[in-house]
């Protein structure tokens, strides 16, 4: 297993590393964030955080409750701007959010007073796509998180799994570059979460979308990434990156059988135990 | 097929009108004085009301003034309430003055106005105005306010701007919150509307009732009365199908209780 420990210096130089066309899709740079709390305090959520994002990568990103997961995606996204550092995408920095990075929040966020149909649509239609063609597209992006039937539900009538599975959608439809996924699949039950880490990664082995995927679960991480990120309890800082080294496309019948996957699952749980008394809240 | 339950649950407003009706007749036979006549005479009195064509432009006037009021509530009160419940700068500046200006009885200001625009249809349509906007403002304050972020980050991750997302994400958001606040204010405009004619006695419903009150036609005053309390109940039931509808999408919430002073 390659274990790379990153500092931003030897960041910055690995970069341009020739002989590989991958070109830098997110770049974040020394990036902090304080967050003010009541009393005149301050929280640094975030430590000097240095990480490169290939074009059509899969990152997953690991770590304790509360170490700023959530909070690194949100700066990515455009959503929150760093208290120092800068995040860029394709080489440009973030100053705002965009469509070519599209969030699904732990929370869902669908829109409630339109039904599941109108949800995934609303990104086309504010694109400027005909209304016949984005339904027809959200549609099939609807059959194929296995929403097919509820297209006119709304958000209050669907469980939480459902309620996902929209927003999934929803993000998907309007196509960004940019997957940013917060613990996506931690409202499902056990066989939808399966079914949808398959369906994901198959729209991802086809689209190649750079994908940065907050996880609790470690199987999770090692079975859809090529790299996973290892922070440390706040303030939040990278622990370690792990290249994961799988051939794809994955079968996950085949990859639990797989003596180089069981690996990467023991050795990323054991550096995750050494980063302190993780784990007492889940 | 409708089930007893069902039934008693949609006719129990009806019952309650009955036995109001019925426990008014019986106290005003028990007291017999000539200031509370009974339920069957006021009744009787509704169609000579309402026959009578004066008596008709008196309330169609009355009616008009509170649907300019309201409106006029309705279109300055929501963009301000929003407005205060997503920009802290709005809500610091107006919050104080809200706070100031919300226990002040709007009626009372009704002289002062009166001295400054007369007592015609300006002084009475401004006061139902000011009587309006406040639980307006309020409750749209509130639901602005409310308004889940990550819900604005997904619009703007969508390519929404600030305006788009404030027309077509908090708008739509926070309009159960808003409804509920127009549901108050339709309300309070026709209580506003019967005291702003009490206090400029010049035309309307209120001045109806009080011109009979004072000619001692205690028949036509009860009369108005249920012609005002039954135009109530049917506005707030209309605005409440209206209310139904338009957002049927949100949590079922439960019947709002109003005080119907
Ligand atoms: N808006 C905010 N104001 C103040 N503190 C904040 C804010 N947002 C996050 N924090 C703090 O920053 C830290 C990181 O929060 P974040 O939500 O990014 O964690 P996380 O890794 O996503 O946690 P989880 O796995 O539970 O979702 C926490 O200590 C949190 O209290
Ligand atoms: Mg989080």
């Amino acid at each position: 297993m390659k274990v790379v420990t990153l500092r931003s210096d030897a960041l910055a130089e690995s970069e341009p590393l020739s002989g590989k066309p991958a070109s830098a899709m997110i770049h974040i740079d020394r990036v902090s964030q304080r967050f003010q709390t009541s009393g005149r305090q301050s929280h640094l959520a975030l430590s000097d955080i240095s990480l490169t994002i290939d074009d059509g990568a899969f990152v997953s990103i690991l770590g304790p409750s509360g170490c700023g997961k959530s909070t690194l995606l949100y700066i990515v996204g455009g959503f929150v701007s760093p208290s120092d550092g800068v995040a860029r995408v394709k080489g440009k920095a973030i100053t705002g959010p965009g469509p070519d990075r599209g969030p699904v929040f732990q929370e869902f966020a669908l829109f409630p007073w339109k039904n599941v149909l109108g949800n995934v649509m609303y990104g086309l239609r504010q694109q400027g796509v005909k209304h016949s063609e984005a339904e027809a597209k959200s549609r099939k992006l609807l059959e194929m998180v296995g929403l097919k039937g509820y297209e006119n539900f709304y958000p209050k009538e669907l469980s939480g799994g459902m309620k996902q599975r929209v927003a999934i959608a929803r993000t998907l439809a309007y196509n960004p570059a940019v997957l940013l996924m917060d613990e996506p699949f931690g409202a499902l039950d056990a066989h939808t979460r399966t079914r949808l880490q398959n369906d994901l990664l198959n729209i991802w082995e086809r689209d190649r979308k750079t994908v940065l995927f907050v996880t609790h679960s470690v199987e999770e991480a090692v079975f859809l990434s090529d790299k996973v990120v290892v922070m440390t309890r706040s303030p939040g800082r990278i622990k370690v990156v792990v290249d994961i080294d799988l051939p794809r496309p994955r079968k996950r019948a085949e990859l639990l059988l797989d003596a180089r996957y069981q690996k990467y699952v023991v050795d990323i749980e054991k550096l995750i135990d050494d980063t302190g008394e993780d784990e007492i809240h889940a | 097929m409708i089930t007893p339950r069902a039934l008693l649950q949609k006719s129990a407003p009806l019952l309650a009108c009955i036995g109001l009706l019925c426990a008014w007749q019986v106290a005003s036979l028990l007291l017999n004085t000539e200031s509370f006549p009974t339920a069957l005479e006021a009744i009787r009195a509704v169609p000579s009301i309402l026959g009578d064509k004066e008596s008709l432009v008196n309330i169609g006037a009355s009616i008009r003034r509170m649907a300019i009021g309201l409106s006029l509530a309705v279109v300055f009160a929501i963009p301000l309430g929003l407005l205060m419940g997503r920009i802290k700068g709005v809500a610091s500046f107006f919050n104080p003055l809200l706070m100031v200006i919300y226990p002040v009885p709007k009626a009372a200001l009704m002289p002062i106005i009166m001295l400054w625009l007369g007592v015609g249809d300006v002084s009475k349509t401004l006061v139902i105005f000011l009587g309006v906007s406040l639980p307006i403002i309020y409750h749209s304050f509130q639901g602005g306010k409310a308004v889940e972020e990550k819900m604005l980050w997904s619009g703007a991750a969508m390519g929404l701007s600030s305006a788009q997302r404030m027309f077509r994400i908090v708008l739509p958001a926070a309009l159960p919150e808003i409804l509920t606040g127009c549901r108050t204010g339709l309300v309070l405009a026709l209580i506003t509307m019967v005291t702003s004619e009490m206090i400029a006695r010049q035309s309307g419903a209120g001045n109806i009732l009080f011109n009979a009150l004072d000619m001692a036609q205690y028949d036509t005053v009860f009369a108005m009365i249920m012609i005002i309390g039954a135009l109530g109940i049917f506005l707030d039931a209309a605005f409440e199908k209206l209310r139904g509808s338009l957002v049927r999408w949100s949590k079922p919430q439960h019947d709002i209780p109003l005080s119907f002073s």
